[in-house]
């Protein structure tokens, strides 16, 4: 009643006011409960007026009577004031500390964020994407919120980052990735977006939360939605730009002459005295010739000078070519410091009843590939959105984005499993790259980019949207949307020929013109054949090296178009009974149907190699590849070949909201589902999930915390999900078909229909089932925010494959809903704001997480390396180390050198017959372990400087028994090679414009054990490469503390002899990373106002700029995942670790103007 | 008409849209677009058709394709007595297999057993098909076409039951596709291959009064089946009878040999028009006389093989041609050579072999010794005179690598006569069946020995060899003692006709003769012929080898002559495969391969038996 009566009086004064509207001076001062503010902009609404509070927070303004003064400060809420008689106009700020009642994007609607009761987090935009370096807004989400992990693989450009929520794997048939959504749309990449036109982005986590979007919810929703005009009816244009310039994270360093080291010894531990190497050899003899080199060039000759036959390599015997001068693929093959650039421009405002926003962005961005003709990323957006009020019954809206990327880069190859970059690590420091004295290019990685013609994929996407909203009464409303997706991609790879020195093959030797051999000096200058120390000269011979046919010597293009209508219509009805009861009723339903046709063509033997089309082709021609493994198309709906698949996707939902007082919050969701990709009986399925909470604060018997604990509220919430991510051959009996290599009698292939694939026939949906319990807490005035989930997510009927189906049945065993696992974890969050009294603000926001997968139905098997119940995914099994073995661990002989001898029962019970090295027995007497059980290579054993092993299981002999759960050996879960304790926080602070603010991010424990050269030492020393680190620490007679065993060739293989998968050679991948660091200075506004400009900010950031991690030298980022780039998601370059492009830093700066 | 009533004029064509989305549940009736789904398969003709065409590259394999060489002459049919390879041979398989088998279509087969492994896909695949034909198909199709078709998949049926009985003896039989819940019936031990038999005659005898006689060129028709047929009655009626099973099933089988083999030969549509070398080297089959059925290879259709290659005079197969199978071809008089009056019948320099045998020797073995072989005897009834006139040079794609494109014969009527005289043969040799006529010769083995003659063997002096009369069969000192005369030299046809080709380890297991592949039992087998080596491998005579002592001829006496690095004149007489060693010693277990330990231990775990085969 009170309330009323304030109100009428205020209406009432108002008419007056207006009546006598007149400029007065108005003075105040602005407060807050620490005191008074400074710095606080001051703006009469609807004019240009500004002004700025003063040290002690007063401030002087001149405002019509009537007008409304606006208060604004960042960390505190934003305060309007109507001017009135009063010339003295005091404000009270209040701080804002993620406003209680804040509106926060939730499924088909907003929530009050202190009514929120399932598990949903929200990033705050302006902090995590304004200003950044960053390509993206995956790669700007990570840290960014609890349970969200998002992992950038490589440093390749224009490559999506992967994205999870909540664990890393939910089902081996199906997906475990997000659904990412646009304004309620999915898109196929969240590279797609413009950072710059995204108004909020939500996680929903648990199923309470995500249900609502039906079977492709399963694992999570990225909730994006973006800008709508701006309020006023000035437009407000919104101009940001940024330059960064990125390089190497780090510096990576491979082994120079301390690598060949390493080979001569590997091979002379064999026998081998001979040269060794792949194209270029080395032998004792030839290393002390290159460590000489070193000696006497390294400091003269570099990069850009050429070969020179003589001085640089020399032929030995027939025509072994052994290179004496070392070179680092890096300084060939790495352009430092690419630049890329970013400008964004919006203009957003309201006239009359339509508001509109328009969106324009740029993103130019070099890739490090040196050698490259072209190695850019490119993507330009462009967006507008219009919603127009026709009446108070009917707003209508439209928008249309567009985005259009471009992926160039250097056709070398089709292969994935050994692509350039493999070869900034493959061969030894002795192969050459640059130019030879001929000045013609010598054939490497550098020669063959440089050359390769540029492929390209060029990814359009466009929607409209077209919208509107009926409010039938002023608590009931209906809204209808409906948006038409297309895109389109076309995937150019034009191939070419190589020509170059060819220093693969044997060299040819070099003859003058009258045809005699030429004789050259140790410094490559001709002199004649009686000279002291003349050699006989060689030069790489000339080549065209590509067999023509073979790859790359094609034209091959995959188009795909894809295009999808999204339907969302739903009502919303508001009820509020007796004050204090709330309730919202929504119901509505969701349809989506897409398409997706792709066309490959590839034609071989190129008639034109610098101009490569398809018309120039006069070889083979293809349209269906034969594999798929070109097929992936980053962040495309790509499928391989020519095919054509559609899907469709409709659901009925509902929601319940009813809130007590704020205090009691209930929500109930129901979705009824039904998906295209099953068979009709199994297509519909209903979704339930419930959440609650309770607002304890609000409770009487709390009052007494109310000082210092602001909000207290417990959250609880269950639901269950289906997942359609399974690929519907599950299901559905398909027949295989194709062409047949049977030739029929016209000459023809025939066509073939193949056996139907064997379906279980009791086939059912996999149930993802989530609870979660939540507590979210803040204290302290407002100025801290906790909140803390535990979660578990079981994946139920999980589709694996069938157990105990002998072979009999004639087909492979059918998947059926045979297995289950479960993810438990936790998250935290913390907010922390706090402003001095002298204006400095400074703020917190962290968060961590942990997710554990562990399957707890597969089958029967019981092998450790295997799926066996009970597993946690990602779990590694192997040996303990103890350490290297010493000469004085052995039995030497006269000559002192260890003893071979051959095992007998009782020295070895398993090991008898085989031969190793003999050991003393220990310090009193005890009979010695030995290892030849790991003796994988017939030249390999184990002495002095190899890996010594930890009997774990004391039975007097290393092995791993069985390998199964009741007798695993000396195998122990040693590692996990999932992330764990991902977490993220960013410290800022503000002081009179000048704004800081440093962002972490973080892998609290991840383990792998690594592949390939850049982590196995003598992975294959005879080809070459190694990391210093590797090259630099192992052991010999002379370094006995050395960190790697001695030296040996394992041929390749990364888990045999010495590297035994084992916890001292184990990589920890754990890091944490200062992924932004920003210092922007605002300028005063009273100041820029003057040139018309609203705001005006400068920055300059770091991005990725400092690591902390447990790798030291080795060229490995800790985010890297073996294997896995935008062109093979399991086997790119074979699975080595760390190969693919390096990982980068940047240095950036930039400038946001708002008019 | 107030303001209030438009909200209802909105929100009407929201409604409208809302009930049409929403009635359309069809929306999601969305099948797979570029995948036959099985349940909307099965159409008519067309379909079954391009299902049966599946069949026909893994059962109609020809040269394979590629490098690949299962079910292949020359690279896959590599283990007979026939064949010697450098130091020891291979041998049998000597202990139970951890595990054994698939469900690929694309298995590997048993190079060993020369057949499938433990493998029940395309078991799965005919019953599939005669399933849907009788549940889907056959009210779409007349009942004509609706039995040739369920005659097709019999026969294809029958074709797997009968190369996994050749390999396993015993093995379970399913007549229908089993459901993976159905593990009473997956798990059922095996069955006695008596019983499989009889249901795979079953299947044959409703192909021969079901399948269509013409159903198009190149495609399976009654003639091609009861070819097969023949192969697979002749093999279970022979190894029921010598391995002393079942006679009443081997008069059954055998018989029914003889009415496929009549069934094909009394048609005329077939004859021996041609010359043998046509068969294996000609680029195009198409309308050549003998073949039932060919493969073609086309290199603008990428469809390539690698079987011409290997015979090319520079390839290195590893496993050539003994003197144990040159001393059993016959000389062109009809006699063997201890007996003929064929001047240069003792001789077995290559020169003189190649003319005094018969032609099929000429037209199947290099006429010079080459390195390349184990026994300088090279192989060459796989590629063209023509290819071997690029020794030392490069190949033609034709004859070089895995890009030849000779057609290859998949089914000729050789094989069918061989089948039908020798399942005569043995009927009335051993169950009371009408004796064997000269008349049945003539058809037989004496229709093949009238091949013409190509121009090339002509020039060379080679002449056809005389027929095979009742009255004077050839009296061969090295016969076993246990076979008769004429099935002695019916046996011998086959093995001059088919060497290198699918049949040599198979015919030894139906006769009972496995011991053959001991070699102990004939020095012979280490030899090869007889040849000079100064002037014919010279480049086995280096300094290396004379240090390694591994380069040796035998005399005629006996007498072993080792190259020593001076003595190279003196290296003239039978080749000695360098390093030659007998394989392992086996037992006849060999004659029937062991399924796998897991697969034994699997159905214990479930509750049931796997029956090891007999004696492993």
């Amino acid at each position: 009643m009170k309330k009323k009566l304030l109100l009428i009086f205020l209406g009432m004064f108002l008419l007056l006011a207006n009546a006598i509207a007149q400029q007065i001076t108005i003075t105040g001062k602005v407060t807050s409960d620490d005191g008074p503010v400074p710095g606080v902009s001051i703006r009469v609404k609807g004019s240009t007026t500004v002004a700025q509070s003063s040290a002690d927070g007063s401030y002087t303004i001149n405002a019509a009577n009537g007008s409304v003064l606006v208060f604004s400060y960042i960390g505190y809420v934003t305060a309007e004031r109507t001017v009135g008689t009063a010339k003295t106009i005091n404000v009270s700020l209040k701080t804002d500390a993620q406003g209680l009642d804040d509106v926060v994007v939730v499924g088909y609607g907003t929530q009050r964020k202190g009514n929120l009761t399932g598990a949903v987090s929200t990033i705050d935009v302006k902090k995590t994407l304004e200003g950044r370096p960053i390509a993206d807004v995956g790669r700007a989400l990570q840290g960014a919120a609890s349970g969200l992990s998002v992992t950038v693989p490589s440093g390749e450009i224009g490559s999506d980052p992967v994205i999870k929520i909540r664990g890393q794997l939910a089902s081996f048939a199906g997906g475990s990735s997000p659904l990412i959504l646009l304004d309620n749309v999915e898109i196929p990449s969240i590279q797609l977006v413009n950072p710059n036109d995204i108004a909020s982005i939500t996680i929903l986590k648990d199923a309470a939360a995500s249900s609502i979007y039906g079977a492709k919810a399963a694992f999570g929703v990225v909730l994006i939605t973006t800008k709508q005009g701006s309020g006023s009816d000035k437009p407000s244009i919104t101009y940001s730009n940024n330059f960064s310039f990125q390089n190497v994270w780090k510096d990576l360093k491979m082994a120079d002459v301390n690598g060949l080291k390493y080979t001569v010894d590997a091979a002379e531990r064999v026998g081998v005295t001979t040269p060794v190497g792949a194209f270029y050899y080395v032998d004792r003899a030839s290393y002390e010739k290159a460590v000489a080199w070193k000696e006497k060039y390294g400091s003269t000759i570099g990069p850009d000078d050429p070969t020179v036959f003589g001085r640089d390599w020399y032929v030995q015997g027939a025509n072994l070519k052994m290179g004496v001068r070392t070179y680092d693929p890096y300084d060939y093959m790495i352009k430092e410091w690419a630049p890329t650039q970013q400008h964004n421009l919006s203009v957003g405002g309201t006239t009359g009843k339509t508001s509109y926003n328009l969106g324009l962005g740029l993103l130019d961005q070099s890739g490090m590939l040196k050698p490259a003709k072209e190695d850019r990323f490119t993507r330009y957006n462009a967006s507008i959105k219009i919603s127009s009020e026709i009446n108070k019954y009917l707003t209508i809206r439209g928008g249309a984005l567009y985005s259009r990327r471009n992926k160039q880069y250097a056709y070398t190859t089709n292969s994935t499993t050994a692509d350039p970059w493999l070869y900034l690590y493959r061969w030894s420091s002795l192969y050459p790259l640059g130019k030879d004295e001929n000045g013609d290019a010598i054939r490497s990685p550098e020669s063959e980019v440089a050359s390769a013609n540029t492929a390209n994929i060029l990814l359009n996407y466009a929607n409209v949207n077209l919208g509107s909203t009926v409010n039938i009464l002023k608590n009931w409303k209906v809204d209808f949307d409906y948006t038409f997706t297309n895109q389109t991609e076309d995937w150019k790879r034009p191939g070419t020929r190589f020509t170059a020195r060819n220093s693969w093959v044997a060299p040819k030797a070099r003859l003058d013109a009258s045809g005699a051999p030429v004789y050259v000096n140790d410094q490559g200058q001709v002199v004649s054949s009686t000279t002291a120390g003349a050699i006989a000269a060689y030069d790489l011979s000339m080549d065209m090296y590509t067999t023509p046919g073979s790859s790359p010597d094609h034209f091959a293009r995959s188009a795909t178009s894809y295009f999808s209508h999204t339907i969302n219509a739903f009502t919303t009805y508001n009820l509020n009974l007796k004050e204090n009861h709330d309730f919202k009723f929504i119901l509505g339903l969701n349809r989506v149907t897409s398409t997706a046709e792709s066309q490959f063509g590839q034609i071989t033997n190129l008639a034109d190699i610098i101009n490569p089309q398809f018309k120039f082709g006069t070889g083979v021609q293809t349209v269906l590849p034969a594999t798929a493994a070109m097929g992936i198309i980053p962040g495309g709906i790509s499928i391989p070949g020519a095919d054509k698949r559609w899907e469709a996707q409709l659901g009925y939902f509902g929601r319940v909201n009813y809130a007590f007082k704020n205090k009691y919050l209930i929500e109930g969701n129901l979705r009824y589902d039904g998906s295209s990709k099953f068979p009709t009986d199994l297509q519909w399925r209903w979704f339930p999930s419930f959440s609650a909470g309770w607002v304890a604060s609000e409770e009487n018997f709390m009052a007494f915390t109310k000082p210092f604990l602001n909000q207290l509220k417990f959250r609880g919430s269950w639901g269950s999900i289906g997942d359609q991510t399974v690929p519907n051959g599950l299901y559905i009996s398909t027949m295989p078909s194709g062409q047949s290599s049977w030739i029929g009698a016209n000459g023809a292939k025939v066509n073939y229909v193949g056996t139907p694939a064997a379906v279980a026939a009791d086939i059912q949906w996999q149930d993802i089932v989530t609870t979660n319990l939540g507590i979210d807490a803040t204290v302290l005035n407002n100025k801290v925010n906790i909140s803390f989930d535990v979660f578990k997510r079981n994946t139920n009927n999980m589709i694996v494959p069938e157990e105990g189906i002998p072979l009999t049945f004639g087909a492979g065993a059918p998947q059926g809903n045979y297995g289950s696992l479960s993810t438990r974890g936790w998250e935290l969050t913390l907010d922390f704001n706090h402003r001095f009294k002298n204006g400095l603000g400074i703020n917190f926001k962290g968060n961590i997480s942990d997710a554990k997968t562990r399957l707890n139905a597969y089958g029967s098997g019981t092998q450790v390396t295997g799926n066996y119940n009970g597993k946690d995914i990602g779990e590694i099994w192997g040996y303990r180390t103890d350490r290297l073995y010493q000469t004085s661990d052995f039995e030497l002989d006269g000559s002192g050198k260890p003893i071979l001898i051959t095992l007998t029962n009782a020295e070895s019970k398993l090991n008898a017959g085989k031969q190793t090295y003999k050991l003393k027995a220990g310090p009193n007497g005890e009979k010695p372990v030995y290892q030849p059980f790991l003796q994988n290579s017939s030249t390999f054993r184990f002495g002095p400087g190899d890996v010594k092993f930890i009997d774990v299981n004391g039975d007097g002999e290393i092995s791993n028994g069985d390998g199964t759960l009741a007798n695993h050996g000396d195998l122990e879960m040693i590692g996990n090679s999932n992330p764990s304790y991902e977490y993220g926080f960013r410290l800022g602070a503000d002081f009179k414009g000048v704004d800081i603010s440093a962002f972490f991010q973080g892998v609290g424990s991840r383990k792998i054990w690594g592949a390939g050269f850049l982590a196995i030492p003598g992975f294959n020393s005879a080809d070459g490469a190694m990391p210093e680190a590797i090259a630099g620490n192992y052991w010999t007679p002379q370094t006995p503390d050395a960190f790697y065993p001695a030296a040996y060739n394992n041929a390749a293989s990364g888990t045999t002899n010495n590297m035994q998968v084992q916890d001292r050679y184990l990589l920890n991948m754990a890091y944490i990373r200062l992924k932004n660091l920003t210092v922007g200075y605002t300028f005063p506004q009273l100041l820029t106002k003057k040139v018309g400009i609203s705001s005006l900010r400068v920055y300059t950031a770091l991005e990725n700029f400092f690591t902390w991690d447990h790798l030291g030298d080795l060229p490995i980022d800790p985010e890297s995942i073996s294997g896995y780039s935008i062109w093979d998601q399991s086997n790119y370059n074979s699975g080595r670790t760390g190969t693919g492009i390096p990982a980068f830093k940047s240095i950036s700066f930039g400038v946001q103007l708002n008019f | 008409m107030k303001m209030k009533y438009f909200k209802y004029i909105y929100g009407l064509p929201i409604l409208a849209c809302l009930l049409l989305v929403s009635c359309n549940k069809d929306v999601l009736d969305r099948p797979p677009l570029t995948d036959y789904v099985d349940g909307q398969f099965w159409r008519g003709e067309d379909d079954i058709r391009m299902y049966a065409n599946s069949y026909y590259t893994n059962y109609f394999n020809g040269y394979n394709s590629g490098f690949g060489v299962d079910y292949t002459p020359v690279r896959g049919y590599t283990f007979s007595d026939d064949l010697t390879s450098k130091n020891a041979q291979t041998s049998f398989e000597s202990s139970v297999p951890t595990s054994r088998g698939s469900t690929l279509e694309t298995a590997d087969w048993l190079g060993a057993y020369a057949g499938p492994t433990w493998d029940f896909a395309w078991v799965r695949k005919s019953n599939v098909m005669l399933a849907r034909l009788n549940d889907v198909a056959k009210p779409k199709i007349t009942g004509e076409a609706f039995n040739h078709w369920s005659a097709v998949a019999r026969f294809f049926r029958g074709f797997e039951y009968s190369r996994l009985v050749s390999v396993f003896g015993d093995v379970p039989y399913f007549d229908k596709e089993v459901s993976d819940t159905d593990l009473a019936t997956l798990y059922k031990d095996r069955d006695a291959r008596g019983v499989v038999m009889d249901k795979v005659y079953d299947d044959f005898k409703f192909v021969m009064a079901n399948m269509r006689e013409n159903d198009g060129a190149q495609f399976l028709n009654k003639y091609i089946a009861a070819a097969f047929i023949s192969r697979f009655m002749l093999f279970e009626g022979t190894y029921e009878h010598y391995h002393g099973l079942d006679a009443t099933k081997a008069k059954k089988y055998l018989e029914f040999a003889v009415e496929a083999g009549d069934y094909v030969i009394n048609s005329n549509k077939y004859n021996f028009t041609r010359d043998f070398k046509s068969l294996f080297s000609s680029d195009n089959l198409a309308g050549h006389p003998e073949v039932l059925l060919y493969r073609t290879y086309d290199a603008a259709l990428a469809v390539t093989h690698s079987i011409g290659s290997y015979q090319n005079g520079t390839e290195v197969v590893g496993v050539d041609a003994n003197l144990v199978l040159i001393k059993s071809f016959l000389l062109n008089d009809g006699q063997v050579w201890q007996n003929s009056a064929v001047a240069g019948a003792n001789s077995f320099t290559i020169a003189d072999l190649v003319k005094t045998r018969d032609p099929r020797f000429e037209a199947s073995f290099y006429d010079k010794a080459l390195v390349p072989s184990a026994t300088l005897l090279y192989g060459f009834k796989f590629a063209s005179r023509d290819a071997l006139t690029y020794i030392g040079k490069t190949y033609p794609a034709a004859w070089g690598s895995n890009t030849n494109t000779s057609d290859a014969p998949v089914m000729r009527l050789a094989e069918v006569v061989l089948n039908w005289i020798e399942a005569k043969a043995v009927l009335a040799q051993y169950f009371g069946g009408t004796a064997v006529t000269q008349a049945d010769l003539n058809k037989s083995v004496n229709a093949i020995r009238n091949r013409p003659l190509d121009a090339a063997a002509t020039a060379k002096g080679v002449l056809k060899t005389a027929p095979l009369t009742l009255g004077a069969l050839p009296v061969d000192p090295a016969k076993d003692a246990d076979v008769p005369d004429l099935i002695w030299e019916i046996r011998r046809e086959r093995r001059m006709e088919f060497v290198f080709e699918h049949t040599r380890l198979l015919d030894l297991k139906r006769w009972k003769k496995l011991n053959n592949m001991d070699f102990s039992t004939n020095a012979d087998y280490y030899l090869g012929p007889w040849v000079n080596v100064q002037t014919e491998a010279a480049s086995y005579l280096t300094a290396a080898n004379a240090t390694a002592r591994n380069v040796k001829v035998k005399k005629a006496d006996g007498t072993i002559v080792t190259y020593d690095g001076t003595n190279a004149a003196a290296m003239v007489g039978y080749w000695m495969v360098t390093n030659a060693a007998n394989r392992n010693a086996f037992t006849d277990r060999a004659y029937l391969a062991p399924v796998g330990q897991a697969q034994i231990i699997q159905y214990q775990e479930k509750g049931y038996k796997l029956t090891q085969t007999t004696g492993w």
